[in-house]
Parts: C-alpha cells; structure tokens; sequence
C-alpha cells in the first residue's frame, strides 16, 4: 500500500473518530445520530485495515472487545427500552419528561434518547468492526490458498 | 486419588440433590396450603390485553401439583441413581446430567402453574411448556434417531393441538370478553360457540393425554430415559389432558355431542390401547399402551357427565398415577438389574432375587386391576357405580375394560416375577425405595382412603362447581359394584389362563393398527409436507435471478391490481419544476443514468461500483430533497457497503469470478430477466407517482413528528423521531445488524466471533 495512503490513514484516524463522536453527540441539535455516528467510526477503522493490513490495525488499535460489545450494546438497549414498563410506563419512555428541565453540561442537554443513542452506536461500529474482522481473516486464507 | 473422585461424584449429585429438595419442598408447601383452605394469588399480567395471572389452588390444582411434586419427588430420587448409570452404560459425560435434572423441575414447574392457573393464557403458556420439556426430555439421548423422532413426534401432536386450546381461548374472549375461568364459567351460555370452543379445547386435551387417534405419540415416546417415562408419560403430562378437561368442564358439559364424544373416544381408547397391551412384548410399549387406555377411564368417566363421574374421574386419576409410575419405574428397574433386557420374554422369575420390587410392583398392579386392600378398588368402585347411574350399557363397558386390564397387567406382573428365573443383579437401594414407597401409599390409601376421596372429592367440586362427595369403604354385600368387579376379575383370569382366545384377534389389531393406523397417516403427512417445502424452496432459490423476481412479480401484480382497483382521477399530474429544483432534477438524472448503466458491466468489481455510485447520486437526491440526514446516512453505508463487497469479492476465486463474468444468459432467460424488470420497475414508477400526488393531509405524522420535537428535548427532528417517537422500529432494525453479524461469523468464521 502507497506511503500516501498509510500517512493519510494514520493522520486521519484521530479527527474522524472526532467527526463521528460530534456527529453522535451533536445528534440531538444537528444532523446525525448514532447510527450515521457508528457508521463513520466503523469507516474510520476501515480506513486502517485497507492502509495497514489486518494484523497491523488490530496490533495497533484496542478493537478486540467491539464485535463482543455490540451484544452487550444490545442488550443495554433493550434494558433502556423496556426500564420504564417497570415504573408502569409505556415502552421507550425517557427521562426527563415533556416539559421537564433536562441536566444541561455546558450546550449539550442530557436526556434519556441519548443514552439509547450510544447503545445503537456502539452496536453499529461492533458489528461493521465484526464483519470487517471476519471477511479479512477469511481472505488471508483464500490468498494463502491461491498465491 | 480417591478423595478428589468422590468429591468430583458429590459435585454431580448437586442437581439432583437440588431437584429433589425442590420437589419435597414443593409437595410439603402443597399440603400446607391445602390443609389451609388453599388460596389464591392474582398477579397484573399485561393489563392492556386483560391478562392477569390468577393461581388459585383449588380441590384440582391440589390434586395435580400434589401428584406433580410426589411423583416428581419419588421419581427424582430413582433418577439420581438411574441416570450415572445410564450415562455411563452410553459413554456419556457426566455433565449431561444437569441439563436432564433442570429440565424436569422445568416440568415439574410448569405443572404446578398449569394445575393452579385460573386464566387460559396462562394455561396455555404452561401447556405449551410442558410439551417443550417433553420434547427435550424425550430426545435426551439425542444421539439417537428414534428418539429424536419420537421427540419431534409428541411436540408436533401435542403442540399443533395446543394451537386448538389457543383458539378456543381466542373464540371465548371474543364471545364473553374475558380470558379468566371462573368468569367465562359464570357468562358462558350454551350455544355454537361454545360448543365449537369446547371441541376445539377437548381435542387439544385429548392429544395432551394420548387418545385414540392421536395415541401414536406416546408409544414412541418412550425411548426417553425410564425417569422420563414414568413422570411425564404415565403420572405427569398425560394427566394434563385429563386435567384440563377436569378444568373447563362447565365449558364441555353443556353440550351433549361433546360428552357423546368423550364417551366414544374414551371407550375406543381403552379397548385399542388394552388389546394392543396385550400383544406387546417390550415392557415399557406394555406400559404405554395401557397409559393411554387408563386414561380412557377418565375421558370416559368426563364423558357420563355429573358430579359422580367427576369425583370418580379424579379417584382414579389419583390412583392409576401413583400405580403407573411404580410401574414404569420397576421396568426400568428390571432392565437395570438384567444388564439391559427391555422384553417380556428376556426375563422371567425375579420374584426371588428382587423380593422388594417384586411385592411393591405387585401392589401397583393390583392397584390398576382393582384388587381390595388397594386404592385402585375405590377407583373402580367409583368407575363401576358412576357407569351404573348411566346405563347398563355403559357398565358392560366398564366390566370388560376393567377385565382387559386385568389380563394385560396381569401378564406384565407375571412375565417378570414368575417363571423361569433369569441371572439379575442387585439392585442399589435408591432404585427400589421409590417403587416401595409408591407400592405403599396405594395400599396404604387402600386401608385408609379418607385424604384421597377428600381431595378427589374436592377436585370433583371445582370441575363441575356444586358440592360432591366420594363415599368409598369395602361392602361385603352383593351390591352392583362388587359382583361387577367379580366379572372383571372373572373376565380377566379366563384371558390370562387362555391366551388362545385373545391372540389371533389382538395381534390382528396390533398389525392394522401398524399397516394403516394413524401414525401412517402422520408420517404420510410429514413427509408431504416436507417435499411441498422442498419444491417451493427450489422453485424460488434456483439462482439469485429467480429468487429476485420471487419478490418483484407478485409485488408487481399486486401494484396493478391496485392500480385498476383504485380511481385515478386526479393522480399522476406532473408538478411543475422552477429554477430552484434544478440540482435536484440533474440528481434524478444521474440517478437515471447510473441505473441504466449499472445493467452493462459484466465484471463484478465494475459493477459493485457502479452501483455504489447510484447509491451516491441518490444521496444527493435526499441531500436536495431536503433530508440531510438521510443524506449522510445513505453516504456513510454506501461506502461501507461497497468496501465490505470488495472484501467479500476478494473472498472468491479470481476463476470463478472471470468465469461468472463470463458467463452467456441463453434462450428463455434472455427476454425473460429484462422484462421482469421493466415491469417491476414501472409499477413501482406508477406507484411512487401516485402516492408522490397526493395533496398532503391536513395534519399529517410527518407535522405531528415536527410539533412534537421540543417535548422530546430535541431540536434536530429526524434523530427524535429515530430514538423516541419510532424508538422500536430502531431496535428492530438494530437487531437485523446484530443478527447481520451473528449470521456473518457464522458463515464465515464458524461462530467465532474474534
């Protein structure tokens, strides 16, 4: 791969990541939302595994643990989506309710749709991150195999 | 180190430790409750649907969740020693061990709520339990074809039917509005709907308890571990038919054909079952085809109708599964002790090497054929005197089919006990004291049968809701009832002295049961319908092309169908187009062209990026559209999708690829594929134009979306509606990608996940 590339990738990676968390946390005020977020991410890790290789990026990045997450962010959000029928409210219900003050941290508001939001992040990047790692994996062998 | 084994063998007893704790706990709480007076427990379900989970341990859900835990505490402990033996005997780990033991306290569970539940949601969900705790319980040793057959064959009998109770629950709630039974009792009419809700009910009950046509089941089913067969398939979930209908029996009784039937079924299942008993040679077979004919007692006896026939119902419900189990678990005893023989003809004589079993499955015997001294006279003096009151027909019934017992059972006893002794081992004392202790409690209850008449008795009042009463105690007398049990013990040693009366026409039955009973006809059934499922598969996965058109052309008749279904006027005008659309009509334009161009590359890298790049122009489209956030979305998976496709390409053979590239459509596929297209791309054409004319609604979702934003704390509107006001579709759709990656790693990587 040209040296180009791998500059690039390597310069990249850090204001991407950036670029999907304000795409994430912005989501509530701006265009974005978590899924447009954990697609960007994903794209970002991408980028790595074309300029680098497999074994490289994942020497480099701690990505291990993602594919795995992706469940534990299912789960969560099927814990944040059914919590509220415990207090005998409608599925998918969030804190603070309508009309209520949200926490406000600086401009960004805390509400309970975010929390939600970072669920559906976490599972996109997880399992793009487990497709990527499985069709590269399986390509090595199919190059070995063919040289 | 002899230390670390035993400590190892204590670890693997835990589970079955536990499960009888579980059990004994649960048999000593049954009885506390119901010396108490019983009670109820109502619990808020999913109060939008009106459900609520309402127990109430009442004179039937005593009598079953009693017969549930002792049963299930007697049987549990003979498992603990039956099942190292039967795992070690198929070179088993002992880790399969807790999955057995979880699974019957699954059961054992499941029944107790089905006995107790008062709501027919909640019965259903526990039916339907039992029947998958049977389906696993059954295929344990899964190893083995038969017993995965036998397995899927008791799920497919037992659930399909158990979709009928679900039905007539359904019909019910429509006709009176209220799942609950104690309700539906009090507003149910008789009528047609009740009348089809009750059929509907009985049948699924009459399958639950394996009668005549739908018996074939429980034969096969017992290739399951002989723990297995003596809880679930003589004393436990066969009851659950019976249960039911001891249930919802004010539902039934109102309509004489139902009861008619019950009396037709009932008499149709002891004779099949109690003739073809006397044909088998396999122990357990034996014991399962007079299960299903005992249990034709009870349907018989629901059939006569009346408080009588009620009480008598649950008597001998009580009766026959205490004996049944005792039973079932002296065949797997003797199979245990013999080294393996599972046929009447391989032993013989063990009356002297196992006394113990030998007397206790004795007392079990003369329990079902009605002996005195034994609980089972009661339950056959309460058969004999409710037929009575029905009609001498109906007790010439009840005489040969106690006298048909009688022969089979006797023979079991016999083939077993006397004779010619056969070598047989000792056998560990845990094996034999459940047999011993159920040998007992029938006698027992035989001296002094007061606690079961009391809870038959009461299990006879909540089926038929007036008071009822079960007067047994020995008559020396020459009443009705004893000179017919005379006749049917009469009937039954002159079978059993001379099998010459009964051999050519039994094993008659036997064979046109086998050549064209209805296990055929389910066999028949399941293969056709796997061969429907065969050549619908084919026809619709030939090659990618077929499978694509699948979807398109109905989707496209049904678009012209309405299309000429519905008026037209004033659809399909052409808006007009200012300055300001401009970007958005050279867009559509380039949509258009990468559309068209996408039907020419040949080469799959071409191709993936051409396709890629429609997929951006359209982006652009949403971008003009005014959906910015559609817009990113579409451009972020777009590439993603196109570089994941690279990958996947780089997966196959370059050969392949160059071939597959290379490869001519000939003949009919040539016109065929293309016209497809035009057509389906021309009724979704019409049909985006048609909905695109519509004058936009006064109020509309996507305004009410928009006005709503602020109460949701959000101002960006799309992200809103994607986490609150449409928050489920979201989880939907982020479970296809979670279900995206399972199926990836997979196919891929084999479930490896790293």
């Amino acid at each position: 791969m040209s040296l180009l590339i791998q500059t690039l990738a390597r310069v990249m990676l850090a204001p991407i990541l950036m670029v999907a968390l304000a795409v994430l946390v912005k989501g509530y005020a701006d265009v974005g939302d978590g899924f447009a977020a954990g697609a960007i991410a994903a794209l970002a890790i991408l980028l790595q595994y074309v300029a680098f290789g497999r074994e490289e990026t994942e020497r480099r990045l701690p990505i291990r643990l993602l594919p795995a997450g992706a469940f534990v962010a299912m789960l969560l959000a099927l814990t944040i989506a059914a919590a509220p029928m415990i207090a005998g409210e409608a599925l998918l219900t969030y804190p603070p309710g309508a009309g209520e003050e949200a926490i406000h941290l600086g401009t960004l508001e805390l509400i309970g749709a975010f929390a939600f939001d970072v669920t559906i992040f976490v599972l996109v990047v997880g399992a793009a991150l487990g497709i990527i790692h499985a069709i590269a994996r399986e390509a090595e062998h199919v190059e070995a195999e063919s040289p | 180190m002899p230390d670390d084994s035993t400590g190892r063998a204590a670890a693997q007893d835990v589970p079955a430790w536990a499960a009888i704790a579980l059990a004994a706990a649960g048999f000593c709480a049954t009885l506390w409750a119901w010396s108490q007076g019983g009670g109820a427990v109502e619990l808020p379900w999913a109060p939008s649907l009106d459900l609520r989970l309402r127990f109430e341990l009442d004179g039937l859900g005593a009598l079953y969740t009693l017969l549930a835990t002792g049963v299930g505490l007697a049987v549990f402990v003979y498992a603990a020693s039956y099942l190292p033996a039967h795992l070690a005997y198929q070179r088993r780990p002992a880790s399969h061990a807790p999955r057995f033991y979880g699974l019957l306290v699954l059961f054992m569970v499941s029944m107790a709520g089905l006995a107790t539940a008062q709501d027919l949601i909640a019965l259903f969900v526990f039916w339907d339990l039992t029947a998958v705790a049977s389906y696993f319980l059954i295929a344990y040793d899964r190893h083995e074809a038969p017993s995965r057959w036998a397995a899927l064959m008791a799920l497919l009998v037992t659930g399909i039917s158990a979709v009928l109770l679900l039905i007539g629950a359904l019909l019910l709630y429509a006709e009176y509005g209220t799942f609950s039974v104690p309700e539906l009792f009090e507003r149910a009419r008789p009528g047609a709907t009740l009348t089809l809700a009750g059929a509907l009910i009985a049948v699924a009950a009459l399958a639950k308890s394996a009668q005549v046509p739908l018996h074939f089941w429980l034969p096969r089913a017992m290739t399951a571990p002989t723990p297995v067969s003596a809880y679930l398939h003589s004393a436990a979930m066969v009851a659950a038919g019976v249960l039911l209908l001891g249930r919802l029996y004010p539902l039934i009784e109102p309509s004489e054909l139902l009861l008619d039937g019950l009396i037709v079924i009932g008499a149709t299942s002891i004779a099949v079952g109690g003739v073809i008993a006397l044909t088998r040679d396999d122990m357990k077979q034996l014991l399962a085809y007079s299960t299903f004919s005992q249990y034709g007692y009870v349907v018989f006896l629901y059939g006569l109708g009346g408080a009588k026939a009620a009480v008598a119902a649950s008597f001998y419900v009580i009766s026959h599964a205490l004996a049944k189990s005792a039973l079932f678990l002296t065949a797997g005893a003797v199979t245990e002790s013999t080294g393996g023989s599972r046929r009447l003809s391989e032993v013989g004589g063990l009356a002297r090497e196992l006394p113990l079993l030998a007397a206790a499955s004795a007392a079990a015997v003369a329990a079902i054929v009605a002996l005195p001294l034994t609980v089972g006279f009661f339950a056959d003096e309460l058969f004999f005197a409710a037929a009575l009151e029905h009609g001498p027909w109906a007790a010439g019934i009840a005489v040969a089919a106690a006298g048909l017992t009688f022969a089979y059972l006797g023979r079991f006893w016999a083939a077993i006990f006397l004779g010619t002794r056969t070598q047989a081992q000792r056998l560990p004392l845990t094996l034999l004291v459940p047999v011993a202790a159920l040998g007992a409690c029938v006698t027992a209850a035989g001296v002094w049968p007061e606690p079961v008449a009391s809870l038959a008795a009461a299990a006879g009042e909540s089926s038929v809701r007036e008071p009822a009463a079960a007067d047994v105690a020995y008559h020396l007398d020459t009443r009705a009832e004893n000179l017919m049990a005379l006749g049917a013990w009469a009937i039954g040693l002159t079978l059993l002295a001379v099998p010459a009366l009964w051999r050519r026409a039994a094993g008659a039955v036997a064979g046109a049961g086998a050549a064209a009973g209805p296990e055929r006809l389910y066999g028949g059934v399941l293969r056709l319908l796997n061969r429907l499922s065969d050549r619908v598969h084919d026809l619709e996965v030939r090659d990618l092309r077929a499978r694509v058109a699948a979807v398109l052309v109905p989707a496209g008749a049904l678009v012209l169908v309405g299309f000429i279904a519905t008026p037209t006027a004033g659809l399909y005008h052409v808006g007009e187009i200012g300055s300001r659309d401009a970007g958005l009509v050279l867009m559509l334009a380039l949509a258009c062209a990468a559309a068209v161009a996408a039907t020419l590359p040949r080469k799959h890298l071409t191709l993936t990026l051409v396709l890629a790049t429609l997929g951006f122009v359209l982006a652009g489209v949403y971008a003009f559209f005014g959906a910015p956030d559609v817009a990113l979305v579409a451009v972020v998976v777009e590439t993603l999708l196109a570089l994941l496709v690279f990958g996947v390409l780089a997966l196959v053979p370059a050969k392949v690829l160059r071939r597959e590239a290379g490869v001519q459509t000939r003949g009919s596929r040539r016109w065929r594929d293309p016209l497809i297209g035009v057509l389906s791309g021309t009724f979704a054409f019409v049909l985006a134009w048609g909905a695109l004319s519509r004058p936009a609604p006064e109020r509309s979702v996507a305004a009410e979306h928009v006005a709503l934003a602020p109460d949701a704390h959000a101002k960006d509107v799309v992200t809103a509606i994607l986490a609150d006001f449409r928050g489920l579709d979201t989880l939907g759709e982020v479970t296809v990608v979670a279900v995206g990656l399972i199926g990836v790693v997979g196919l891929l990587r084999r479930g490896r996940l790293w």
